[in-house]
């Protein structure tokens, strides 16, 4: 009975609802977009740390640490033999990281300098450019990242001279060619480094099949490394990505908390600017034999409905627009794309994430029967006969 | 003899107010027997709708007693004098208070919604009542779209929809010219002589008070005359 007189006063209040409808369906539609965004940014960076950085998963010496190029001269190993066959069959790709220092157009500039084997398929890195032919080149194939070439002024062609230290600690130099400038979107394997292979590496620096790290293709993979070697899960490597993007999240929740609010004063508006109004109505409701209680259900399912009905419009409209956005995605400018950030190539593709919209919904449900259910709580508690001397 | 509808005793009612309150009623007896048409006259602030607001469980008194109905108004709880109202008494506004966002046949019908009836027998009550107050061609309108006349005798089709036994009206003509006046007048006195509704007006209106059976006077909240007409 209540539902029906609810449903009868939204009729009831043309143009003021269809606008109070709107005004909840562009909230929904507004925190679907960001939350589906964000959502599809974060795997879309995640996929890409995966593809070209740390496979499933990863092995690195116990000695390494990224963060400190002092560490790579004592961090690597021999391959142990068992691992030479999976490496052939692609299921591990060996890294060895040295530093070094480049001169390009005479500045010092230091870098880790990462051997990877020319012919793995596992690391989108494109490695076969790194194939060496000759026994003595005059200079060695070298592939860096677009922001390593920007900010060194590099491009594809240059030549450029490196120096490092071998493994005995003795100084080394050598010319390095830029044969590729890799378009990656994952800064972490292009800042400050250049990539060359892993063989070569390993001879400039005086040594023989020796690696840093081991990137797996498989999580399963099992490697018997032994104490020497820390693995490194896919989520641990993810974390600092995923600390980053929480940061920028916060800045979708603002919008999002915007958009609540929003929300909350179309329904607080029909609710509580009203006061004055409803107070004459809610009086006469009384008179007509209404408990307060079926008074305070009435205006609390009016406000509800107006939220069912902006779900269901968000559903009918929204949907095909989230489809597309899902799948086809949207393309991003081209300065965006070239700010290089984790997570940012050609195409955006949001990612809706069921249980993010139930929940979300849910939150937007809470906060509509809050605010439809205050106001008219506030005034039914008002004496039916002042009520009732309220003006029109 | 037969109990009276609404009986009164020693009725006081003391508004709260800065010097030690407002004394609003007192020292008032009245019996109001079954099918009266009558009226509580006297000047602004004696008192007139504070009594009818008592009588309709919207207010209790604080002190001496009344009983509506069979109920002693101050022992009701709040869902008891909600579902007294919804079932035996009607009220007649002097602003009409439709529901806008309701069409006439709507607002109508709402007591009836109250009382869950349910909807064909709703229907036949809603269409009788219009019928009384002649204002079927309109049911479809919003109470915006009417004129005083028309609004005052749509809320006295919402008061009378249910069938009550007692109908409380306070000033209800104050806000219509005399033809729709003695209209609406000529319909309650209709209904009242046709079901026995007891009508109970709080007026200042001489046409009004003329069509009276019965005229009660308060000044100062306290009774001052209590005339039984005849010959009407
Ligand atoms: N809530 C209240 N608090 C304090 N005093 C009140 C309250 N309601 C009414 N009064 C006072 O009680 C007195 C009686 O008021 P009431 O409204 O019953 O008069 P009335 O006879 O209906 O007058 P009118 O003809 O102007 O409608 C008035 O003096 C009024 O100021
Ligand atoms: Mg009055």
């Amino acid at each position: 009975m209540l539902l029906k007189l609810a449903l009868k006063r939204i009729a009831g209040n043309g143009w003021r609802s269809v606008f109070n409808i709107l005004i909840l369906f562009l909230v929904l539609m507004g925190m679907l977009f960001i939350q589906g965004m964000y959502d599809g940014w974060m795997r879309t960076a995640r996929r890409q740390k995966e593809e070209w950085e740390i496979g499933a998963g990863h092995f690195e010496h116990s000695n390494y640490d990224k963060y400190d190029s002092f560490t790579f001269k004592d961090s690597f190993a021999k391959i142990p033999d068992h691992i030479q066959e999976l490496i052939r069959q692609n299921e591990v790709v060996p890294i060895l990281v040295f530093s070094g220092v480049l001169y390009p157009q005479g500045r010092m500039t230091p870098i880790s300098i990462k051997g990877i084997p020319w012919d793995q398929a596992l690391l989108k890195i494109p490695s076969q450019m790194l194939r060496v032919k000759d026994e003595y080149p005059g200079s060695l194939p070298t592939v860096i990242g677009q922001d390593m070439a920007r900010t060194n002024g590099l491009s594809q062609g240059d030549l450029v001279s490196m120096r490092f230290k071998d493994a005995r600690g003795v100084f080394n130099a050598y010319d390095i060619e830029i044969v590729k400038v890799m378009a990656t979107p994952v800064s972490s394997i292009d800042e400050s480094q250049v990539w060359i292979d892993f063989t070569v590496l390993n001879s400039l620096v005086a040594l023989q099949n020796s690696a840093t790290l081991f990137i797996l293709k498989d999580e399963a993979t099992q490697l018997n490394l032994g104490s020497n070697w820390r693995y490194i899960s896919q989520k641990k490597s993810l974390e600092d990505v995923l600390a980053m993007m929480k940061a920028d999240q916060a800045g979708g929740y603002v919008v999002i908390a915007l958009l609540l609010f929003l929300a909350m004063i179309a329904i607080f508006d029909t609710q509580i600017l009203a006061v004055f109004k409803r107070r004459k109505e809610i009086g006469t409701l009384i008179a007509l034999g209404m408990t307060r209680r079926q008074i305070i259900r009435l205006f609390t399912y009016e406000g509800c409905l107006y939220m069912v009905f902006g779900t269901i419009l968000t559903a009918i409209l929204g949907l095909p627009l989230f489809i597309h956005l899902g799948t086809k995605g949207i393309p991003l400018p081209q300065e965006l794309s070239n700010l290089n950030v984790g997570g940012f190539s050609e195409t955006m593709k949001s990612y809706y994430d069921p249980l993010t919209i139930l929940f979300m919904l849910i939150m937007v449900f809470v906060l509509t029967l809050f605010a439809s259910w205050l106001p008219a709580a506030k005034i039914a508690r008002m004496k039916a006969t002042q009520a009732l001397r309220g003006k029109v | 003899m037969k109990e009276p509808l609404v009986k009164i005793r020693d009725l006081s009612k003391l508004y709260p107010t800065g010097g030690g309150g407002f004394l609003a009623l007192s020292e008032l007896d009245l019996d109001i027997p079954a099918g009266a048409f009558m009226a509580l006259v006297g000047p602004s602030g004696s008192g007139k709708t504070t009594l009818l607001n008592i009588i309709g469980t919207l207010d209790s008194q604080t002190g001496g007693e009344i009983e509506v109905l069979g109920h002693k108004v101050d022992t009701l709880d709040a869902r008891q004098s909600a579902a007294l109202r919804a079932e035996k008494i009607g009220f007649i506004f002097q602003s009409y208070n439709l529901l806008p966002v309701y069409n006439v046949y709507e607002n109508v019908e709402l007591p009836l919604l109250l009382l869950k009836m349910d909807k064909a027998e709703r229907h036949e009550a809603v269409m009788q009542a219009l019928k009384w107050v002649g204002i079927t061609d309109k049911m479809k309108s919003r109470p915006n779209q009417l004129s005083g006349g028309e609004g005052q005798r749509v809320s006295i089709a919402r008061a009378m929809v249910k069938r009550p036994k007692l109908v409380l009206a306070d000033e209800p003509t104050a806000n219509l010219d005399t033809e729709n006046s003695v209209n609406i007048l000529d319909t309650m006195l209709q209904i009242n002589e046709e079901t026995g509704t007891t009508f109970i007006f709080a007026t200042h209106d001489q046409k009004v008070i003329d069509y009276m059976k019965r005229v009660v006077t308060l000044i100062d909240g306290k009774k001052a005359k209590d005339d039984l007409k005849t010959g009407n």
